[in-house]
């Protein structure tokens, strides 16, 4: 997710999940879409079916998607990077690109400063080094001329331009050294990149899915970069068929990072203010200043955006004479201090007092597990708002726990399940589905949004009765959600409605144009996020949502709000159904879909044509005359772009308007580089084959906590622990296990905790299917029933052989006590043994290579 | 025994000769009462035609009907072993002897049964050959309905399908088999005229002399002197 | 109407989610994992269960196939066949298990008396019996009946329904075939399975599934040539009549024989 950013403009899953059925080849890597996202099936087995597309799946082992593939591609846990180096020069060498697309949708010809240096000159780093970051990112930066415009090279030959530098970084990842370092055969490789690199026919479309495989380790946001070079060399991006689809791992994860529930993000992908922010002018400007994110593209418009995200928040208490409340928002030091290892860790050390945990089983889903339920010991009270008696909610009766020791104080919120609430929820494709209720929950769980509205109340009327010295963030929300439906038990409940228009966004006033037009009434939904405004007269809970909730027409002579709509109209038969739910944003199913066209405006051969140039057609706007200006795109889809500019306008031939520069970022900052580059994880079996001075991800933190106790931050070496181990899911059960665990038909499937290996090591190992076995790694140990099978088979990792194991990380110990409290499918965590190391952006965990030994039980 | 015709002086001798003991001809009714049972019970199960009365609570109290009178059943064998075992023996090695006299006895009976023709019947021992038949195709019925109908009743789903579908067939094969014998024995012990001793044998334990020396000539005589007497018989050409 | 419906599988499309084995369960309202009831374990395979009983009326069996030109993980749903010639119909002695409409084999549990015979006879070994009772032998048989109460009422069954590969498929039995057909082509000229079949179309006089299957039925512990077993045609279309013309006979021919006794036999001459 976090490596689209960069390389786009939006963290987000570029097409959607319909649209892979116009695919020429879709590749898995990263994802066993099969088992995780059956829904996607559908659409790759109509890709297929109607369009002949090939399957390629990439993974460690045989999966279910890889049952269903054309190619099986086996990869070394944590080689992902090696594999896309090999696939970017095999593309480059071998002339694949798409060449106009490259040469004017990207930043290939951009020259780069003359001091660039990369890891072929420094042994593994980039130049601007030093304490553990790259703080100077200067030598990074574009070559500009006098008007701080950048300088290109449209030929592609100059020395210091992207394409250039990108074609010295990957000179290496030949088909000898991406073998020796991934463990996988050439000719499979070979097989894999000639038939992906196909794509690159401008009448050829592939897509890449991609899901925690490609996340979950300290170079997962350079993971995701390397498929979005792939995807810009090939000329994917944008186009029907094609993109960098990233199948999110929950339901509404989607909706949980539009809504800014990471720590570094306020809703609609805001910044969360820092301590450099000391005011809304100067958050505002440290933004807009030249180099900055909002310093071109459509970002420019962010002082709209927080405005009126402030507006929403606190109402008429935000005002231009207060910088619209902005002081009422926390601001952090840096935001990755609150990231998940990060918030542990300072769990683990006492400095947090309480915590609340909605939704969430990290007992058995956190890394290094034993190290993250012992830092719950820790805390004074903790508040678990869930369906069931998790592991997390009963941590403190854990095996080996002693519950007389454990101070906490636990409260269990009883909540409801999706079905038994209404409000929407946003697939990976960024697509908003309106849900009604269908069953009642039990007793009094209820549903979060109605535990959190009663909280807030709650909080109000203490703050009222004893305001301290800064109530103001709490008094003065604008919050009033009531009117809801009536609980039998537990009386009014919000009217979810509510804050559904609050998100959508809607004028605080009039809102009159320079001409007198009005363009909205007070109250006012918003169909277009165009609409909001840096005054204070617009209101928005989260910009990109703007125009979700407004009424549209759903193609069947209905109106209504547009998250609801379930319109069966198709024009174009691409898959696109502008007319069900609502894509944010603006309703573009395919962003970036400026790139569907050729530079001149026309599609792109191969008969997915999806928005294309009309110079005749009406824009909506007239001249001085009064005459009817004409020229706009038309198509199935709406633009990812403004809708009149034409292709030869100033920015016509910028498709990726979220980017300063509105190009395609083959080069582009991240905390560890513009490029990526093959680092080894953290536990890793062999030397970094290319960089052995910089065997890993030079800024990702590794955690020295109690290093050498029983529990604490202890790393492995391949002397005691020589096995690759990753974790995965199953279609069976459900991340941490809460939703599934406890459901008798799902536990009859999967009811223990297991472990794959192969047959050579089961026989080196004296281990037969179905043995108990013993996993350890440096934090600690579990049990797990082995099966032995030809699924995973030794890699052949610079000449020695490498042995990789998997295992499911659904199982916990039970939870709840007695029958009717516990689990029915138990068994030891994976997590127990995974590293607290996340990535260098994100600090998502490590969960995917790590170092473990395994023995008979 | 004595038996007085009513108003003369003239009297009847008839002397018993016991055949049966009291266990033997109670285990006979026992097996009968447990016989007829099962082979209706059996027979529902068996008929097409009879699902109607097979279907449902119906039918699990049929085969519930049918296993308990089988435990009964096969109780008879097992008691009679412990009970009388040297009786048991004696009379498993009368029943397992057949000679060339059985082959005679047989061409011989059609005439006989249906006609009245008594003169082509050889001697027989205590049991004649239909009286052993009976017993050996009863003997083995049990023998096979026990093995078989056990096997069905505690190793359905654990012994294989096929030896499963082995012993159905073979069950059901004997139930043919003992049920056609049953007819006839019942017909003959009980129904047909000439054979009502057969029924008091049965429910006293005892023939009369007279019969026994007519119909169990090897029994009476002895197997030398009777063998003696049908050669003279057959020399004389007949009776 | 078409006559005959069948269920189309294509295994080269299932990727062995368990949807069609929940859906059924759900359906049909089934059991899983009930502690100190239905306990089961992984015995090192994802299988689970590991064969059809009462409570699992469809699951799929996962086997790993390698060729020597080609590794396959295998998944294939399992279930009653409805089959053309179903034993299990002729060995039932109360007629619950009947050919019912559109070739479906349709089951009423209230007529069951629990003999088990077709759990026995099957050559899939489908039916499963529910013993409440081993020592009386109080039982009921149990199988995947097509959904009947949906399937007779213009629905799909709740496992094609739910199947989101789209390997599922439900309607006239001979298009079913021609799709199958159609695809093992697709499937060996273009996807590289050249062992791709169809399973179904002949066995047992013709099932009621029609998979196509991408490895040898014997990779996925399907009987590659099912035949009706010798020993209920022995038994039911031979021993059965036979029995009953012997009865017969041995009626009709002691009653005869009676009459004729009885005027042939002088009662005097009775010892």
């Amino acid at each position: 997710m976090a490596g689209l950013g960069p390389t786009y403009g939006r963290g987000a899953m570029t097409n959607h999940w319909v649209d892979l059925k116009n695919a020429d080849v879709i590749m898995i890597n990263g994802s066993n879409a099969a088992e995780n996202h059956p829904a996607s099936m559908t659409w790759i087995h109509k890709a297929r079916e109607e369009r002949k597309a090939q399957l390629i799946v990439v993974d460690p082992r045989f999966t279910r998607s890889a049952a269903k593939a054309d190619l099986y591609v086996p990869i070394r846990s944590g080689t992902d990077i090696a594999f896309y180096g090999g696939l970017i020069k095999y593309i480059i060498d071998n002339d694949l690109y798409h060449k106009e697309y490259v040469a004017v949708y990207t930043n290939a010809a951009n020259l780069i400063h003359p001091d660039y240096k990369g890891p072929e000159d420094l042994e593994g780093l980039f130049s601007g080094f030093a304490e553990g970051k790259y703080a100077d990112r200067s030598t990074w930066s574009y070559q500009t001329d006098a008007d701080g415009k950048a300088l290109r090279d449209e030929t592609l030959q100059d020395p210091q331009c992207v394409f250039q530098i990108m074609k010295r970084h990957y000179a290496r990842y030949d088909l000898d050294t991406v073998s020796a370092i991934t463990g996988c055969p050439k000719d499979k490789l070979e097989a894999a990149y000639k038939l992906y690199a196909s794509t690159g026919a401008p009448d050829r479309v592939g897509t890449i899915l991609y899901a925690m495989g490609q996340t979950q380790h300290t170079v997962g946001s350079q993971n995701v970069r390397a498929m979005g070079i792939v995807q810009l060399l090939l000329g994917n991006i944008g186009r029907p068929g094609g993109g960098v689809n990233a199948l999110r791992g929950e339901s509404n994860v989607q909706g949980s990072t539009d809504q800014g529930v990471l720590a570094h993000l306020l809703p609609g992908y805001l910044a969360v203010p820092t301590s450099a922010d000391t005011d809304l002018t100067k958050y505002i400007e440290n933004k807009t200043k030249p180099g900055g994110p909002w310093s071109g593209g459509y970002w420019s418009n962010g002082p709209k955006f927080i405005t009126s995200l402030l507006k929403a928040w606190w109402g008429e208490h935000a005002t231009a004479d207060n910088g619209f409340a902005y002081d009422y928002l926390p601001k952090v030091e840096s935001a990755a201090n609150h990231y998940w290892i990060a918030l542990f860790e300072a769990m683990y050390a006492g400095k947090i007092k309480g915590c609340w945990i909605m939704g969430q089983n990290p007992a058995v889903g956190g890394p290094n597990a034993r190290l993250e339920r012992k830092a719950l010991e820790k805390l004074d009270w903790l508040v678990v708002q869930d369906l069931f008696q998790t592991e997390t909610v009963a941590f403190w009766r854990a095996p080996g726990v002693n519950p007389a020791d454990v101070k906490t104080e636990v409260f269990v919120l009883p909540a409801a399940d999706a079905m038994e609430k209404e409000g929407s929820v946003v697939t990976s494709g960024r697509l908003i589905q309106w849900r009604t209720k269908v069953a009642e929950a039990p007793g009094e769980a209820l549903p979060d949004h109605d535990i959190l509205d009663r909280v807030y109340r709650k909080l109000k009327e203490l703050y009222q009765a004893d305001p301290g010295p800064f109530p103001e963030p709490i008094l003065h929300l604008n919050w009033d959600y009531s009117g809801g439906p009536t609980h039998p038990l537990v009386g009014e409940l919000i009217d979810i409605t509510k804050v559904a228009r609050e998100m959508n966004g809607y004028a605080v006033e009039d809102l009159v144009d320079d001409k007198g037009t009005v363009l909205a009434k007070k109250g006012d939904l918003f169909s277009t996020f165009a609409r909001l405004t840096a005054d204070g007269k617009t209101a928005c809970g989260c910009w990109i949502y703007a125009g979700y909730y407004a009424p549209l027409p759903d193609g069947e002579g209905n109106t209504l709000p547009a998250a609801k709509r379930r319109g069966q109209k198709d024009p174009g038969g691409l898959g696109l159904f502008p007319y069900w739910g609502f894509a944010w944003p603006a309703n573009r199913r395919i962003i970036y879909n400026r790139c569907s066209a050729d530079p001149s405006g026309k599609p792109w051969p191969g008969g997915r044509e999806l928005i294309w140039w009309d110079p005749n057609a009406d824009s909506g706007t007239k001249d001085a005359e009064g005459k009817p200006i004409l020229g706009k795109w038309v198509g199935y889809d709406v633009p990812d772009f403004v809708p009149t500019k034409a292709p030869d306008a100033p920015g016509g031939k910028d498709p990726f308007i979220m980017r300063t520069d509105g190009k395609g970022g083959l080069f582009a900052a991240m905390n560890e580089g513009p490029l990526p580059t093959h680092y080894e994880p953290v536990e890793s079996p062999v030397d970094n084959l290319l960089y052995p001075k910089q065997p890993i991800n030079p800024v990702v933190k590794v955690w020295k906590t109690d290093e050498g106790q029983a529990v604490g931050d202890n790393w492995g070496t391949p002397d005691k622990f020589p096995i690759v181990a990753t974790t995965y899911r199953l279609v069976e059960h459900w991340q941490a296990g809460g939703m599934s665990r406890w459901l008798e038909w799902l536990a009859e499937a999967q009811p223990d905790m297991f472990i794959e290996m192969s047959e050579e090591l089961a026989q080196e190992k004296g281990i037969k299917n179905g043995d108990m076995v013993k996993v350890s790694s440096a934090r600690g140990s579990i049990k797990a029933v082995a099966i032995v099978t030809k699924r995973f088979k030794p890699f052949r990792v610079n000449g020695k052989t490498v042995h990789q194991v998997g295992m499911p990380w659904h199982f916990g110990w039970g939870g709840g006590q007695g029958e009717e409290y516990e689990a029915l499918a138990k068994g030891d965590a994976a997590n127990d043994l995974t590293p607290h190391v996340g990535d260098g952006n994100t600090a998502i965990p490590e969960y995917k290579a790590f170092l473990v030994n395994v023995e008979k039980a | 025994m004595s038996v007085r015709l009513k108003g003369t002086d003239a009297a009847i001798q008839i002397r018993w000769i016991p055949k049966y003991t009291t266990l033997e001809r109670f285990l006979h009714w026992v097996h009968t009462a447990t016989f007829i049972p099962l082979a209706l019970t059996g027979f529902v199960l068996f008929a097409p035609f009879l699902a109607p009365l097979a279907q449902g609570e119906a039918g699990t109290l049929i085969r519930l009907i049918h296993r308990i009178a089988a435990i009964f059943f096969g109780g008879v064998p097992i008691i009679y072993a412990l009970a009388q075992p040297r009786r048991m023996l004696m009379n498993l090695k009368e029943f397992l002897s057949f000679s060339k006299y059985d082959l005679l006895w047989l061409k011989g009976a059609i005439p006989y049964y249906i006609f009245g023709r008594h003169s082509d019947m050889p001697p027989q021992p205590r049991f004649n050959t239909g009286e052993r038949a009976t017993a050996v195709v009863m003997v083995l019925g049990t023998i096979t309905f026990g093995i078989t109908g056990l096997a069905m009743w505690f190793l359905k789903g654990i012994m294989s399908p096929f030896l499963f579908q082995l012993a159905v067939f073979f069950h059901d094969l004997m139930f043919i088999i003992t049920f056609v014998m049953f007819m006839v024995h019942f017909y003959l012990a009980v129904v047909h005229p000439m054979m009502w001793q057969s029924l008091v044998s049965m429910r006293y334990g005892v023939v009369s002399e007279s019969y026994a020396r007519a119909h169990h000539a090897m029994w009476y005589y002895g197997e030398k002197r009777a063998k003696q007497m049908w050669e003279e018989l057959k020399a004389r050409g007949g009776h | 109407m078409a006559e005959r419906l069948a269920m189309y599988i294509d295994t080269s499309k299932c990727m062995g989610c368990r949807g069609c084995q929940v859906a059924c369960k759900q359906w049909n309202d089934r059991q899983g994992y009930v502690p100190g009831v239905r306990e089961t374990h992984n015995v090192g395979t994802y299988e689970n269960p590991l064969k059809l009983d009462p409570q699992t009326w469809t699951r799929i069996k996962f086997r790993e196939y390698d060729d020597g030109q080609r590794f396959q993980w295998l998944f294939l749903k399992e279930g009653c066949m409805h089959c053309t010639n179903a034993v299990c119909v002729d060995v039932c002695p109360t007629g619950a298990l009947k050919y019912g409409p559109y070739g479906i084999i349709t089951f009423e549990r209230e007529l069951c008396n629990g003999c088990g015979y077709c759990s026995q006879f099957c050559p899939f070994h489908v039916p499963q019996l529910e013993v409440i009772n081993r020592l009386t032998g109080e039982a009921k048989s149990s199988k995947c009946v097509f959904c009947q109460d949906r399937t007779t009422n213009g629905l799909k069954p709740a496992c094609v329904k739910t199947c989101p590969a789209g390997a599922l498929d439900w309607g006239d039995r001979e298009a079913m075939i021609a799709k199958a057909e159609a695809r093992v082509q697709e499937l060996k000229a273009e996807r590289g399975f050249p062992k791709a079949n169809v399973y179904g179309k002949t066995q047992l006089g013709g099932l009621g599934r029609i998979y196509v299957l991408t490895a040898p039925p014997e990779a996925y512990d399907l009987p590659a040539d099912p035949k009706y077993p010798a020993m209920s045609t022995l038994w039911q279309k031979i021993l059965q009549p036979l029995g009953g013309i012997a009865f017969g006979a041995t009626i009709l021919g002691t009653i005869t024989a009676f009459f004729i006794a009885r005027r042939n036999v002088h009662m005097e001459e009775v010892e």
